[in-house]
């Protein structure tokens, strides 16, 4: 008898999922966490009157009460709709250069429409057949093309998916141009992007699209007590169907026999058997350094050689006195930008050496006011950023670098929202080195690897070298919350699937 | 010859994987990555440093700084202000408190810990009086809020110290003088007696060396032949050395007694919410006078924790949850120990516990049951999960 059927290493979104859903499906399951908090990125922090949202700016796949969605779904089957309460944002996002455009998308397909309509009349007849696109892409990406290629026939992928082959895999920036002539027209429908870290035209289409729908017809949420409320009722599902969770216990060693999981070692030199282990660390973390034999992993470390790190974020974690109002914000998404140029804003996050040339502005307060303390808000103010661009700073000169350039980071979003810094009463700043540290990551990576379309999931063949080792999380799939709880669910699912066959 | 993949129909399918193989042409197999985090996040965030005594220094009757040398060289960098959690075992308790770094941000081989000997206290006289030049000892990394943000603390600080208070305030002023930063920096240090000051000497060579700096010292507890400033730091104090204070940012750190009326009194001068920073000073010195504290509960009534799967222990209803888990033995990961950081972050799975307005609680965690245990006190029997 194993000590556990099931060990789960790191409680982050997909490792939450995916022991939630092991537990309640009955496999006796180990959690183990380095640090003394469920969530990875969705996670809180508090500094004084404030609680700060760490990762989470829109939760997407929820749908509203009386059209759920997939993730609404998802949270059923882990228990935790009873215990978790959402705010509804009513737009995808504002995006603002100065001088140039200040325009808010509202969320439905037909606002979007209307909006866009109206600002540019010489396209307005090619707006619906856009989202047309997005919409019947999404369908197709998610339902018709698993179906399609499961039958193993090219003519039915082709025949059931058409939009899906000719749209999927181009990039954004050569569909936005095919549909759109006006370059600022363009911008504001890729506003987007840098949710997925990289410039329009290295982004999948389907991706984009597929985001730009599901926002627009899902709506975009908030979670009540912020993305940690979402990390705790996973947690508290997980222990109430029995489960056993360790915190400050990460793992050191992922021990296999005859290329088989056979048990985890803990850093506390504690050793726990089982046969089947999902990992929520990067893959690179993974089968480098806990797998006992890296030899083991040769294929997957040939295929890390086509990969390329992905980028993590510099954030600044805002409490401000006064309301949303008195800022004169109105929508909680502000995409600020001195460009509409997405490459040129993409560049500056290789280096500190400039400026930001783009930023979002994540007013949580706004729809919300009981997120922070009455007549104040709460912010978090973000850039892209790699890791590499702090390869090079000394630690000395850590804070004095971080400070700099999160002036910087505040003077970009004051070209339109005014006095930011005049309101400041809490401040963190967070490097890519704060993501490092609190997740782990190469490169303090948010999104796993880069997100291009050589990452896509259609072109990737899935490598399993160990059996009985699971991967679920932003470093085997997409990055961001609705893909790694349901990367969770499902690598969970799959597992007491195949349990519920030897048994049956 | 391989059969063709299905997936070619899709347009594009072919041309990206024709681009991995070009990536992986050029590509890595991260074999370093694991090493090189690790690394680079212990240089600036160790989870434990490991460390020498390497000199004490008799500051007063009551206080010593121990001198704390890294056993790896360089330590890592600090803000002036910041602390570090000292793990130590006293009568055979793993326990630990934090303390204030002293010296110089600039200083990367040691750290100064500046103890004051709190009567009846647990760890701080063991500190004073027991530890030994050469002993090893452990610490978290450097931690903490309270110091000098340069984003909207402006240019005209004023630092209220009482007591061992004065050890993040002479770390900021080392700090301004080796950077040469545009600020001034009035200091205002409260003592009880004159023989009770803490770095007397080398205040007053900082007060002569540094144009940025002003220097106020009040004694409550003077002898006849006192001829400076007597009292507590009030209302009028500040006003009178200070000025108009609307636009000045102020740092507190004294006793929990004068933090609390000192952040009084500066309301009463017109020091916001938002230009106040007071350094957070261990669990309440005494929880049941607090709002909230169950009538009928007197401290030391005793109570039964049991911690899930790992037996049980009685201690009184007065002692916070995470003292009372060391002195029974079991190991909690602590930094703050004063309800902010959330490291000691446990859950409580049945019973009652009164959290104090120290305990920074996530709004979530209130709800799922989870407390600070540094700051958490068992007003009945429970059953925790650590």
């Amino acid at each position: 008898m194993k000590d556990y059927d099931a060990i789960v290493i790191g409680a982050g979104n997909a490792g939450l999922s995916a022991a939630a859903t092991l537990q309640r499906g009955g496999m006796r399951t180990l959690l183990l966490e380095r640090h003394n908090i469920p969530g990875g990125c969705a996670t809180s922090f508090v500094r004084g009157d404030y609680e700060f949202e760490v990762a989470l700016h829109q939760l997407s796949g929820l749908g509203t009460e009386d059209q759920p969605a997939i993730l609404r779904h998802v949270f059923d089957s882990m228990g935790i709709s009873d215990k978790v309460d959402y705010v509804e944002e009513h737009h995808l996002y504002r995006y603002a250069v100065p001088g140039v455009i200040d325009i808010t998308l509202p969320a439905s397909v037909k606002g979007i429409i209307a909006v866009l309509s109206e600002a540019f009349p010489a396209e307005a007849d090619k707006l619906k057949p856009f989202l047309d696109l997005c919409e019947v892409l999404t369908l197709e990406a998610y339902l018709a093309y698993p179906r399609a290629k499961a039958t193993g026939d090219p003519e039915v992928i082709k025949k059931n998916c058409r939009n899906f082959v000719k749209y999927g895999l181009r990039n954004a920036k050569d569909v936005l141009d095919e549909f759109f002539d006006d370059p600022v027209l363009k911008a504001v429908l890729g506003g987007y992007w840098g949710y997925m870290g990289l410039p329009l035209k290295e982004l999948p289409f389907s991706d984009l699209g597929v985001m730009l729908y599901a926002y627009a017809a899902m709506k975009p949420w908030h979670v009540v007590g912020g993305s940690q409320a979402l990390s705790n009722a996973l947690l508290d599902s997980f222990l109430e169907a029995g489960g056993d969770v360790r915190f400050n216990c990460g793992a050191e060693q992922i021990t296999t026999d005859n290329g088989a999981v056979a048990a985890v070692r803990t850093e506390h030199g504690e050793i726990f058997t089982t046969n089947q282990v999902v990992s929520n660390a990067s893959s690179i973390l993974t089968y480098n350094q806990l797998l006992d034999r890296p030899e083991l992993a040769g294929d997957v470390r040939e295929d890390f050689k086509s990969r390329r790190m992905g980028v993590s974020g510099f954030v600044l974690y805002l409490g401000l006195d006064c309301t949303p109002k008195d800022l004169g914000i109105e929508v909680a998404t502000n995409f600020v930008a001195n460009t509409i140029d997405d490459e040129a804003q993409h560049a500056e996050a290789l280096t500190l050496d400039g400026a930001p040339k783009g930023c979002l502005f994540t007013c949580y307060t706004v729809g919300d006011e009981t997120l922070a303390p009455k007549g104040k808000s709460v912010v978090a103010l973000m850039c892209l950023q790699y890791g590499s661009a702090w390869d090079n700073v000394k630690p000395e000169d850590y804070a004095a670098t971080k400070f700099a350039y999160a002036e910087k980071l505040i003077d970009l979003a004051e070209t339109v929202i005014p006095s930011v810094r005049d309101h400041i009463e809490e401040i963190e700043v967070a490097t890519p080195m704060t993501m490092m540290r609190y997740l782990n990551t190469p490169g303090g990576a948010i999104y796993g690897f880069s997100q291009g379309i050589a990452e896509h999931g259609t072109v990737r063949d899935r490598v399993r070298p160990v059996h009985g080792l699971h991967l679920a999380g932003s470093w085997s799939g997409m990055g961001g919350f609705q893909p790694t709880y349901q990367a969770g669910a499902s690598v969970g699912g799959s597992i007491l699937c195949k349990q519920n066959k030897k048994a049956g | 010859m391989t059969l063709k993949d299905i997936r070619s129909v899709i347009d594009g399918f072919d041309a990206t994987r024709a681009q991995m193989e070009n990536l992986a042409e050029t590509g890595q197999d991260f074999a370093n990555e694991g090493a090189r985090v690790q690394t680079r996040v212990a240089s600036l965030h160790p989870k434990r440093l490991a460390l020498t005594v390497s000199d004490l220094v008799e500051e007063t009757a009551t206080t010593r700084t121990l001198r704390l040398t890294g056993d790896a060289g360089t330590l890592p960098p600090f803000l002036a202000g910041q602390y570090v959690n000292l793990f130590v075992t006293v009568d055979g308790v793993e326990t630990a408190r934090p303390f204030a770094i002293s010296s110089a941000p600039q200083e990367r081989g040691h750290y100064d810990l500046t103890v004051r000997k709190i009567a009846g206290g647990f760890v701080s006289p063991w500190l004073v009086e027991g530890l030994q030049v050469g002993a090893k000892v452990s610490s978290s990394g450097p931690m903490g809020s309270f110091y000098v943000n340069p984003i909207h603390h402006g240019d005209d600080l004023v630092f209220l110290a009482g007591g061992s208070g004065v050890a993040p305030a002479i770390s900021m002023i080392r700090d301004i003088a080796a950077r040469r930063l545009p600020v001034k920096f009035h200091l205002i240090y409260g003592s009880r007696q004159t023989d009770d000051v803490i770095f007397q000497r080398e205040l007053s060579e900082l007060d002569a060396a540094c144009d940025f700096l002003t220097l106020t010292q009040v004694i409550s507890e003077p002898n006849d032949a006192f001829q400076g400033r007597t009292g507590f730091i009030d209302a009028a104090l500040i006003s009178e050395v200070c000025g108009e204070m609307a636009n000045k940012t102020v740092y507190l750190c004294g006793p929990p007694a004068m933090n609390a009326a000192c952040a009084k009194e500066l309301k009463d001068v017109g020091v916001t919410n938002k230009r106040l920073h007071i350094e957070a000073n261990g669990p309440p010195v005494d929880p049941t006078a607090r709002g909230g504290w169950p009538s009928g509960v007197a401290a030391h009534q005793n109570v039964t924790v049991t911690v899930n799967g790992k037996g049980s222990f009685e201690t009184t209803a007065g002692e916070p949850l995470l003292n009372a888990l060391e002195k029974a033995g079991y190991q909690v990961e602590n930094a703050c120990r004063s309800g902010e950081c959330s490291l000691c972050r446990i859950k409580i799975l049945s019973g009652d516990v009164f959290n104090p307005s120290e305990a920074k609680l996530r709004q979530s965690d209130r709800r799922f049951g989870w407390v600070h245990s540094c700051v958490a006190y068992a007003t009945s029997d429970v059953e925790i999960l650590l």
